[in-house]
């Protein structure tokens, strides 16, 4: 291999590994420590969700840019339930069912009525962010309406000797098994990247495309479901907005974990290295004082740059 | 040049940028784009700035989870004492941490909270007592008033009950209508419609002596259907609240909308950095809430 190939598979992965040595040296008494670390999974643990389960569908080679209203429709719809009197159960379970039928409706739009992804999911961000707003009639859900036992969840955590691994970061850890079991052990996980491959060809070869892409969506919306509903969680309230800016950064984290697939595909471990990337930037800079706007700046560069540092292989060989 | 050149270019820019110095306050907001936000921050930031500290102020763009993050951050960094603009509701299991780590943590018009050892606001008490002392002065004692109230919203619906309490207290003064505005468009139409209906029901001049509002759009509202109703010259007085700039200029035209409050939002910015010093210095605060006084805006002040 050549120092271009290494370049194009490692670039993302050595400029995480100088990101962490960086904020090391820089902080070293608070950066590198468990409690830190564990901190930053429970703040990054939403978007890690959204983002594996955004995987799924880009895998197939498709988007789904109606995540962040997803999360954002569960979070409503259960706290709208909790005021109504429902369990905590129940509710729950309400929201996450409204999440698995908004991705079965992006499913069928894509899949079955062969909308492009972009289109389709663009329409239902909208008409999901809109339902966001009727169900909650535009305000922000908290206080009292939202039982102890749903804001405590994501306050507790799983003690283990003087560590506390939080229960938020537990959910994500346990979505990452589910995805990564389905993505890379199964069948239907190959047949995903065999469609990303050559959507034609797979069809040709037998592949049930249309099911399989329809199921792929419902993955996404029960994980915009569940990242809305740790989002609720974590700040005790809901409001019709609150989950939206997950879609961009949840893309973003894949795109970044593409970088670092020997075939450029997305593959789930690599979309975690991206969620990790951006949250220890996040909380490295604010540990060091830098500016919030500069953090915008940097996450967009760093995907550029890790993007472009993929392209070199490609030019090498020209 | 690869990505670790370029990332350690980056990262020692933004160190140079890391000065050191003694006490370092975290000030976090997701509403910073917001106007108003600004204010609380100047404010803050000149008062900050004199006492030699280190201020990271830190915007989320609105979100409120990233919101908890920042707080944990800053624990984590140990920082002197951290600022918020959120409910801290919200935000509490960010505050439960910096609780347990011992940062004092102080709202900057944020809500009470146990977590929070003062929230620097305005009182909306007082400022609804002097608009509406102003409407019984103006009319001395005497008058049909139309309120214009939000009780749904508990600081809006302070600045009602004080109002009434005002009026009620005033023997010939009269609450002829207590309107709750549709606010989905902001307030202005709705009130504007409310006003016209009162005006048609109410016809003859002087059976309206003025409009109180609990903020600036119902006012504003109703000084539009004063105005299309050609019952501009009956002397209506027209009271808001907040002195937005729309109705700053409402006030400075001189028309039937008088006065209404200003708050000091950098005034807050600087007692929020006042009760910080306290608290650093090892004081207790034992006041819940720190309100910063508010000011009357009429036609002889509105140019300042």
């Amino acid at each position: 291999m050549t120092l271009a190939s290494h370049l194009r598979r490692y670039g993302t992965l050595l400029g995480f590994a100088a990101m962490v040595v960086f904020f090391a040296l820089n902080l070293p008494d608070t950066f590198l420590t468990a409690r830190n670390l564990l901190n930053v999974t429970q703040q990054v643990s939403m978007l890690a969700v959204v983002a594996f389960t955004m995987t799924v569908v880009m895998a197939m080679g498709d988007f789904d840019l109606s995540v962040g209203a997803m999360a954002s429709l569960a979070g409503v719809v259960a706290a709208t339930l909790f005021v109504a009197g429902w369990p905590v159960g129940l509710a729950i379970a309400a929201a996450l069912g409204a999440g698995v039928l908004a991705g079965l409706l992006n499913g069928v739009l894509v899949s079955v009525l062969g909308i492009l992804p972009f289109v389709a999911t663009l329409g239902t961000m909208t008409v999901f962010g809109g339902l966001a707003f009727v169900v909650s009639d535009g305000r922000t859900i908290f206080g009292r309406d939202i039982p102890a036992s749903f804001s405590g969840f994501a306050r507790s955590a799983l003690e283990a000797g003087d560590l506390r691994i939080p229960a938020l970061t537990l959910v994500a850890v346990a979505v990452l098994a589910v995805i990564w079991v389905v993505l890379e052990q199964t069948p239907y996980g190959r047949r995903l990247y065999a469609i990303g491959g050559n959507i034609e060809a797979a069809r040709l070869a037998g592949t049930r495309v249309v099911k399989l892409r329809l199921l792929a969506f419902c993955f996404t919306g029960l994980g915009a479901a569940i990242a809305g509903l740790m989002y609720a969680s974590r700040v005790a309230s809901a409001n019709p907005t609150q989950g939206d800016g997950l879609m961009l950064d949840a893309i973003a984290c894949v795109f970044l974990g593409m970088t670092m697939s020997e075939e450029g595909e997305p593959r789930v471990l690599g979309t975690l290295l991206g969620v990790l990337l951006l949250g220890l930037l996040d909380n490295g800079l604010t540990q060091m004082n830098v500016d919030s706007y500069i953090r915008e700046v940097l996450v967009g560069t760093i995907i550029i740059l890790a993007v472009a540092s993929g392209r070199l292989g490609v030019f090498s060989r020209r | 040049m690869n990505v670790k050149s370029i990332l350690i270019g980056a990262a020692s820019m933004v160190l140079a940028t890391a000065a050191t110095a003694q006490e370092r306050v975290a000030v976090i907001t997701p509403y910073l784009a917001q106007p108003g936000t600004q204010f609380y921050i100047d404010g803050f930031e000149a008062a900050a700035e004199g006492r030699g500290w280190e201020v990271n102020v830190i915007d989320t763009a609105g979100d409120i989870a990233a919101v908890i993050s920042r707080i944990e951050d800053a624990v984590t960094q140990n920082v002197d004492a951290i600022v918020i603009n959120v409910d801290p509701a919200q935000v509490e299991a960010g505050l439960a941490m910096a609780a347990d780590a011992g940062i004092p943590v102080v709202g900057m018009d944020a809500g009470m909270s146990p977590y929070v050892a003062t929230n620097v606001t305005s009182n909306g008490y007082a400022m609804a007592a002097e608009t509406a002392a102003y409407v019984v002065n103006r009319l001395n004692g005497q008058g049909n008033v139309v309120m214009f109230v939000f009780d749904p919203f508990p600081p809006v619906q302070i600045r009602g009950v004080i109002a009434d309490a005002i009026f009620a207290n005033t023997p010939d003064i009269e609450v002829i209508a207590r309107v709750t505005p549709d606010v989905q468009d902001g307030g202005i139409a709705d009130s504007r419609a409310q006003m016209e209906a009162l005006l048609a029901a109410n016809p003859e001049p002087g059976s309206i002596s003025a409009v109180w509002a609990a903020w600036d759009q119902p006012a504003l509202g109703a000084l539009q259907a004063v105005e299309d109703a050609g019952r501009a010259g009956e002397g209506i007085v027209i009271v808001g609240m907040d002195a937005n700039p729309q109705a700053r200029d409402a006030i400075a035209a001189g028309g039937n909308f008088e006065a209404s409050m200003a708050q000091d939002f950098e005034g807050i910015g600087a007692a929020a950095a006042e009760a910080v010093a306290r608290l650093v210095s090892g004081e207790t605060i034992t006041a819940p809430v720190t309100y910063v006084p508010t000011r009357l805006i009429t036609s002889a002040n509105v140019a300042d």
